[in-house]
């Protein structure tokens, strides 16, 4: 098992798993911006007990938690011109599935005890996503 | 347990033949060995038979815990797909496979903000391919379907799903496309009521930086016109139909713990035969505790009786109330009738297997694993019934 530490903030290089490649490169340089900001762990210990495993799922965790801050910011503005336009209900829903996903985690985390990047480890024990992650 | 059937399309005498030297007499008789995957006019029917479940309630698929309790009644712990997209949706056990069908958004997320429309409205679906999809794995064909990544928003690399046993669809829509649901051998609906729904949605969002009590209110009334355009009316299609209300046990209680179940079975569905309380049919209205069963307060209240669901005959089993203790479920297990049970106290058990879960001490837990047994039964009623229907096609 590969132990390493999890963030000197100025030269964290992200390596995305292969099926991300094709997609997520905007993605990328936002987890890489995240990698550099302070981790909010207090927070996230007040919602669940065991912590994430791998550095990859933890970063899915705080990108989740931010999404969801920044929808729910982004829905009052919307919502405040028109409550009954197409845009709110829009953007409520993605407030929805942000917190839908976030809860998932959670209880993937702490009722099952699996964490989601366990098997993809298994499989590709290079990429950075798998790096234990540690406090 | 796949019985597979091998039909021959060539002439049965061609997987032997003789040979005779000419200096002797003796006649050689050679057996070709049987190359079935490699030749392509023996034709192969393996009867694994698949059954396809729907499962329709909101959220997306956030009915994990339902669907665990499902596939632990079927046997085995589901679990993503080992080695894949660590962002699938898809659950897989030994004989259960798990879809989640927002996999077949035609919009992601950022389609969706373009046109305007949530992930609730149809147009943001492929009807079309899901039926395709599900019908292929129904005859047992593996097919490669897309995964829809909650946390991106997109969509991402198909993975392959192999036929399996017991097929579960699970998500907004499962019911929406009529030729979907001609597939489907049962179907489920999931109707949380508003109050419980905002309770729970308080518990799960409140520990979220983002949220507090108002933008938690504005998210569920600005889904309320889709939601009830869209998903609500498939519930009269359901076979079963798990309907989640606030107690009536305590007065103004809005704390949304302490919940009232109602299991409203349709009457009449093949294989599936409604579960009851003393006397099938009849009006009961029980309350176990008293002096054998000591419960502590609110208590348990049941209620079973015959009714009508959107012009469809069924059978309603109602439960008030919560668990404290394991007699006490046993206790009412004993009572129940018809619930497809192996042996006595396996509903009792599987509850006990989840104890963590939320629901664990109340009808949720409860009418869900009841829900799994019932599909057990339906599932090996069906492949009893396929097999007699077979042997006696052999026989004729």
């Amino acid at each position: 098992m590969m132990m390493m530490m999890s963030a000197a903030a100025s030269h964290v290089r992200v390596v995305l798993p292969l099926h991300q490649q094709r997609r997520t490169i905007s993605i990328g340089s936002e987890i890489f911006r995240l990698s550099q900001t302070e981790p909010r762990r207090f927070k996230l210990t007040i919602a669940t007990n065991v912590t994430a495993k791998y550095k990859g799922t933890k970063m899915r965790e705080e990108k989740l938690s931010e999404m969801i801050e920044e929808k729910v910011k982004e829905a009052t503005e919307v919502c405040d011109t028109d409550e009954r336009s197409e845009e709110c209900r829009v953007a409520w829903d993605e407030v929805e599935e942000v917190s839908q996903a976030r809860s998932d985690l959670r209880i993937k985390l702490k009722l099952l005890n699996q964490d989601p990047l366990e098997s993809f480890w298994q499989e590709n024990p290079e990429t950075d996503e798998c790096r234990v992650y540690q406090d | 347990m796949a019985v597979s059937t091998i039909y021959s399309t060539q002439a049965l005498n061609s997987t032997h033949f003789l040979t005779s030297s000419s200096s002797s007499k003796q006649v050689f008789l050679y057996r070709r060995q049987p190359q079935t995957n490699r030749r392509f006019n023996t034709l192969i029917t393996c009867s694994q038979e698949t059954i396809v479940i729907g499962l329709a309630a909101d959220s997306g698929c956030g009915k994990s815990t339902f669907m665990r309790r499902l596939t632990s009644v079927f046997g085995g712990a589901a679990k993503p797909p080992k080695g894949g997209n660590p962002d699938s949706n898809t659950l897989i056990s030994d004989t259960t496979t798990v879809i989640c069908l927002d996999d077949y958004h035609s919009l992601d997320r950022y389609g969706r903000k373009e046109q305007k429309v949530t992930a609730l409205d149809p147009r943001a679906n492929d009807f079309d391919l899901m039926y395709e999809q599900v019908k292929a794995l129904k005859s047992g064909v593996a097919v490669e379907k897309p995964i829809y990544n909650h946390v991106t928003g997109l969509l991402d690399a198909p993975e392959l799903i192999q036929p399996p046993k017991i097929l579960v669809i699970e998500g907004l829509h499962p019911m929406f496309d009529e030729r979907v649901r001609d597939l489907l051998d049962f179907s489920i609906y999931l109707d949380i009521s508003n109050e419980v729904k905002f309770a729970w949605k308080i518990q799960r969002d409140m520990a979220e930086r983002g949220h507090s009590l108002e933008s938690i209110k504005a998210s569920i009334e600005a889904r309320k016109p889709d939601f009830d355009a869209f998903i609500d009316p498939q519930k009269q299609y359901a076979d079963a139909v798990i309907e989640v209300l606030p107690t009536q046990l305590i007065p103004d209680d809005n704390e949304g713990k302490v919940l009232r179940v109602r299991l409203i079975m349709k009457e009449g569905v093949k294989y599936f035969s409604p579960v009851y309380l003393f006397d099938e049919g009849s009006t009961i209205s029980w309350i176990p505790c008293g002096r054998k069963l000591t419960c502590s307060y609110p208590g348990i209240k049941f209620n079973y009786e015959p009714d009508s669901y959107f012009d469809h005959e069924v059978s309603v089993l109602e439960m008030d109330g919560q668990f404290d203790r394991l007699d006490e479920l046993i206790y009412v297990e004993s009572h129940l009738s018809n619930l497809s049970t192996k042996f006595y106290g396996e509903v009792t058990q599987q509850m006990l297997k989840h104890a963590d879960f939320p629901g664990s001490n109340n009808g949720t837990g409860l009418f869900q694993t009841i829900v799994g047994l019932k599909i057990r039964d339906l599932y090996e009623q069906l492949i009893a019934n396929k097999a007699t229907a077979r042997a006696e096609a052999a026989k004729a």
